[in-house]
Parts: C-alpha cells; structure tokens; sequence
C-alpha cells in the first residue's frame, strides 16, 4: 500500500511539474500564449467559443468590430471604461494582456459567425426600428444606423449591435446617458441623454431581432 | 447514519478568555470593511470581482462562470500570493433552553447560547499551480472544537478542512468542448460545483444549526478520507465522475489533520469506497439548469481505533436539481436535493443491547441490523446587486426507528416515570431520526467579501417528534434558533 501511495504521490508530483500544452493554457500574464487559446479557454466560459454568448449578462462578440473591441479591451487594461460590468469582470481578466494578445482576441472575435439571436418583444421592436432607422426628430437624437450600418453591423470604432442582448444594449445606454464611465463613447452620451426609457427598450428589443448579415 | 451535534452552534461555552479571540475577529472584519483591496486567493489570482464566481455575491453558491473556474481546475489567471484567511464571529439564541427536569443543568446543554462568540477561522492555501494544476486547501481554527472531558471546558483546535486539488485540461474544437480533470479531495462532493450536493448546498454558514441525523455523503466522512477520482465535462451539458476514497492516513493524513482521542477519533473505512455523480446541465439565456444524481459507497468500521471484522455498509443514493437566473442586479439559486441511505450495520452493532438498557431491564428491542435515513433538502435564495439577498431552505430527515439512537425511555419499574440518559436537550425517545424544519436568512454585503447574516431555524419535529420528544417535554420548536454571523474573507 505504501508503495502505491508513493507511486501515486509520484505521478502526482509529475502532474505537478507542468506538462500542459501553451495551446490550451489559461494563464492571463504569458505573452507567449495565443489569443485564440485565451478565447478559448478562457473568454469562451461567458462569451461563447464562437462569441454568440447564452446569457444576457455578457455581449455577443461573434463579428463584432475589431477596432471596438481592441478599443474595449485596452479600456479594461487602462481602466478607462469602468462601468460595473466591465471592471468587476474584466479589469482582472485583461491586466495583463499585450498589445498583441489583445490584437489577436479582437480579430479572434470579430472572424466568428454570428448566429441569431432569440426575437425581441415584437411591439417593442417596431417602436425600436423607428428609433434605430430615423432617429427621435423631435429631440435631434440621430438615427443609430447612420453610425452602427443600416444593418446594426457596426464600423470601425463603432460597434456591431445587430443580435446584441437587449438587457446588454439598454444598461449600456444607461451607462452612457447617466455616467461618464465609458469616456471612449463620449459621442453616445451626447446622443443617449435625451433617450427615455422607453425608446432604449425598444431599440434594444429590435436590435436583439435583427438577423446576422 | 452519523450523529452530529443537533445544535452544534448551542454547544459552545463563553468565558472571559473568549473576549479576545472575538474582538480580534470584530477588528478584523473593520480593517476588511475599511481595505476593500484585501482580497481572496482567486480574487487575486483572476482580478475579478466575488460576484463573477459567486452568484449575487453570495459565497459559495456558484455562478456559470464560478463552476468552469473550478472545473477548470482552479487554473485561470495568473499565480498570485497564494494565501487567503477567513473569519466567522456569531451569535445564537435558542427559544427555549429550559428543562423540565431539574437534575439538566440547561445551560451547560446549551452553553454558547446567548453569547457572542469567535466561532471559526479558517487559512486557505492555493490557487493556480501550473497551467494544469491548482488547488483549494482549507484549515480551520475551530475555537469551540470540544469540550474537556475532565472539566468541560471548551477546547480550541486547528483541523484540515476542505481539500481539493485539480489536474485539468480542456480540448476545444468546433462543436466540441471537453474538460478532463483529476481530482484530489477529503469529502465526498466537495468538489461539485453544484450548490445541490450537501458539502456547499445547506448550513454553509460555520455554526449554523439544522438537522441532527444526516446521510454519511452528507459530511459524515468530510476530512477522514482521501478521494481520488476522475470527471468529464462535455460541451457544457454532461458532466460525468467516479471517485474513490480511503481512509486518509499514512502520507494522506495531511488532509485529515486534526483528530485525536479526546474530540474524537479518525474514522477508518474498508478499501476504496466509491462515490459517483452524473449531471446534465442547460443554459438558455440568463437561466441555467441542472439535473443530476449522484451516490457513495462506504464501509466503515464500526471500531477506528480497532479497524477489524466486519464493517457498517452504507448505499447512499442522491437526486439533486438546481435552477439559477442571473441577470445583474438579480440572482436567484433554487436547489434540491433528496438523499436515500441504506446502512447495513457491523455485526458487533447490530442485534444488540442499546445504550440505553445494557442489561435489558427496560425492555427496550435490540439495535437494528439495519437502518433507512432519507433527506429532502431545497433552498430559494435571492441577491439584489450583489448586497441584498435572502433564503429560505427547508429540511426533512425521516427514518427507521432504532432503539440504538434512545437516549431517554421510560421506567418499567416505575410507571409514568422516565430514566434518561446523559442527553438532555438532544435526548430522543422514541429512536427515530426525524426531523424536519425550516430556515429563514436575510443577508448583507456591505463590500463583497464581508457578510453579515441573520437566520432563524424553526424546527416542525425534531428526534421523531413534534412534542415531547425527549420525554422531558421538551417541544421541536424548543430547539428554534436565532443564529447572528458575520463572515469575512480577506
């Protein structure tokens, strides 16, 4: 028996020495591992393998922008985006990534397919496509499709939303409407501020339902 | 089935040498309250919040994302100070601590009650190893471990407490995603990541009350054995492991730290008892699901400082069910979990003379060859924005009778009248285990890892009755606990 306790206890301590491979590693401070192992292993538990997340209490990623999300992520790192969401989950993850991990994970994300997400409230989603294709006339908000694509693809600095979450979208908006801890999205408080509640539920609604492109 | 104290929070004793443990406990939570940067190991090791892992804040119950982490094997992130340390001071106050028979001294039945107390504080070592390996290894101060046998004098110990150490690794193509893992550990289903499973699902909070007889996979092995087993996780929807336990001595006896005649003796099982568990689990939008089931093996000798001849054979047989919505500001958990035990007892206790009636004079029948304990358990718990929540969780222990658990019974000799064992509050007429009940928790987070808590256990039947339970008059609701915590990781 003793024998086989130090056997076991041996293999143990083999184990222990490290004979994993970089290509599935989920250490967060090694520049020598490859973004898509990072995604992978690591992003991939709240965002999806693919970036289509489940839960609403993380963005779908799949074809989002890559300069967005180079924007993001650098954000996190800086913590110049602290919003709730960001620096309780993502300061952590992202403190030691490098330019070029955080490169890497940005085109990683943004080469995924996107797959439709479930219907948003239908009422709420014919409100939201008037918001989203001709703005609010009546209080100078500018429709959302002259800077996200009439396809809620995004552009650039400006991100995808088309099959976003809608509870992601609205508290997003709320984070740009009532604080200043998205400096990076200064142009989205100027155009939120005078959203009701109600218009930001609706564009939600409709973006969560407009099919991938 | 495995005596544990009924009331373990009102057994404790108070006296002037307690006002510093717990002042230097009081203190501690103010330094913690007042350096929100004083964190836990995985804190600092992944960067990220409590309530990344722990569902509205609320350790231990798991989120998701928590499970894979420790699926995972402890191994996201990057290797930090691999120290954490955690501290509960408490308060309870029992309904009634009266003994209708004079001969009880009531409060030494029930010498914490009503006292501030220092109740555990615990060190925890690990984290991230290798990319491959990490590990979450516990040892608790127990300031109210036993009592004295010579003056019953409360004795403070230090002892191993929960122990799990990983070897994972995970393989991710298109379509599919398969964690493999090892794992090391003192306590049958500590290292689900289910709140289900009795080691992290009820009476979490150390010093809380609930039933008093409990399945042997419901903590009745936790640190007397080393477990060594092998799981899969495929694609996020089954979750498969089989693990083996033997009796942690010889070089394991580092996990099993802690024992000794006077609080007890080790238990030593037979070989290698196996326990297994099978999952299925479903996430759809802010929901997740679980279903699984899940059983232990275990022969146990009846003698551990004799381990010889025949054993106790317990099958212990589990459903469970968990159900979250996580969706910031709110966090719901509901479990279940129900619990069939079968044990076959050693020879050298069953068909024998109870404790009770050594010599048979009372009449009482002899100990069962062997026994049923069954467990329902099921929680509801509630976290807004990671500061407010609340449960509510309801037990339900029944099972056979069994003149081995009388400890009080009445005087042949001397009609009407009752003879009594040495038990007066725990006392049990009848033999039989039941015990059902209720508790109630409201909670707060004033920062995230310092929670103060309040709990009321309100006991239906306790020890196979409603009323007089042990004789003495003494009612189920008697044993109604109002239970303070405040608990701090830092």
């Amino acid at each position: 028996m003793k024998c086989a306790n130090l056997t076991l206890g041996l293999a143990i301590a083999a184990l222990a020495a490290g004979c994993g491979s970089i290509e599935r590693s989920r250490a967060l401070n090694d520049p020598g591992v490859p973004a898509a192992a990072t995604a992978q292993q690591v992003c991939s538990n709240c965002h999806g393998i693919d970036g289509n997340s489940v839960s609403p209490n993380f963005p779908r990623l799949a074809a989002q922008q890559k300069d967005y999300l180079v924007a993001q992520l650098t954000g996190f790192r800086t913590h110049h985006r602290s919003d709730p969401a960001g620096f309780e989950y993502m300061w952590g993850l992202s403190r030691h990534l490098t330019d070029a991990q955080i490169e890497g994970l940005a085109a990683y994300f943004a080469a995924q397919k996107p797959v439709a997400n479930a219907p948003g409230d239908p009422a709420l989603a014919v409100r939201g496509a008037q918001v989203f294709k001709q703005g609010v006339p009546a209080k100078e908000i500018p429709p959302c499709q002259s800077c996200h694509g009439v396809d809620g693809q995004g552009n650039g600095a400006f991100p995808r939303l088309a099959g976003q979450h809608a509870d992601y979208i609205e508290k997003q908006l709320l984070v740009f409407q009532r604080t200043d801890e998205r400096p990076e999205g200064a142009v989205m408080k100027t155009v939120a501020h005078l959203l009701t509640r109600d218009n930001m539920a609706a564009v939600a609604n409709y973006l969560q339902g407009l099919p991938p492109k | 089935m495995r005596r544990i104290a009924a009331t373990e929070a009102s057994r404790t004793g108070w006296s002037r040498g307690h006002i510093v443990p717990t002042l230097f406990v009081l203190v501690t939570l103010l330094v913690a309250a007042t350096q929100a940067r004083a964190i836990p190991v995985f804190n600092r090791q992944t960067g990220q919040n409590c309530v990344a892992c722990h569902a509205g804040g609320q350790f231990p119950d798991l989120t998701s994302y928590g499970r894979l982490f420790k699926l995972t094997g402890y191994t996201i992130g990057e290797h930090a100070l691999p120290l954490a340390a955690m501290g509960v001071a408490s308060y309870n106050k029992t309904r009634s601590t009266a003994s209708p028979d004079p001969s009880f001294d009531s409060p030494a039945n029930l010498p914490k009650d009503g006292n501030l107390i220092f109740q555990t504080g615990s060190v925890f070592l690990g984290g991230k190893v290798t990319n491959n390996l990490g590990a979450f290894v516990q040892f608790t101060y127990n300031n109210y471990d036993h009592q004295s046998a010579s003056d019953s004098h409360w004795i403070g110990h230090t002892v191993s407490d929960n122990l799990d150490v990983r070897y994972v690794d995970r393989f991710i193509q298109p379509g599919r995603d398969l964690i493999v893992g090892a794992t090391m550990n003192n306590n049958p289903g500590v290292q689900d990541v289910w709140n289900s499973i009795p080691a992290w699902g009820y009476n979490v909070v150390p010093g809380s009350t609930g039933p008093a007889t409990t399945p042997l996979v419901a903590g009745g092995l936790a640190q007397n054995v080393a477990g060594f087993g092998a799981y899969a996780y495929w694609n996020r929807t089954l979750y498969a492991e089989v693990t083996g336990y033997r009796t942690a001595n010889g070089v394991w006896s580092f996990m099993s730290q802690g024992f000794n005649a006077e609080r007890g003796d080790q238990a030593i099982v037979k070989g290698v008892n196996p326990y297994w568990r099978l999952a299925l689990t479903h996430d759809w939008g802010p929901h997740s699901a679980m279903v699984g089931t899940f059983g232990f093996d275990a022969k146990v000798f009846p003698d551990p400082t004799d381990p010889t001849g025949s054993t106790s054979n317990y099958r212990d047989v589990g459903v469970d069910g968990q159900y979250q919505y996580i969706l910031d500001p709110h966090a719901v958990t509901l479990t279940a979990s129900y619990i069939h035990e079968h044990v076959h007892y050693a020879d050298s206790l069953a068909n024998q003379a109870p404790p009770l009636d050594p010599d048979g004079s009372l009449g009482l029948p002899l100990t069962n060859a062997s026994d049923t304990l069954k467990m329902f358990r099921a929680k509801a718990s509630y976290s807004y924005n990671a500061k407010y929540g609340g449960s509510v969780s309801y037990f339900d222990v029944t099972g056979s009778t069994n003149s081995a658990l009388q400890s009080s019974a009445f005087d042949p000799s001397n009609p009407g009248m009752l003879l009594d064992g040495s038990q007066g509050v725990t006392g049990n007429l009848s033999g039989n285990p039941g015990t059902s009940g209720w508790t109630l928790e409201a909670f707060w987070l004033p920062i995230q890892n310092v929670r103060l808590g309040i709990e009321y256990t309100m006991f239906n039947r306790f020890n196979g009755a409603s009323s007089n339970y042990d004789g003495f008059g003494r009612s189920a609701k008697d044993n109604d606990t109002l239970f303070l915590y405040a608990w701090a990781a830092f």
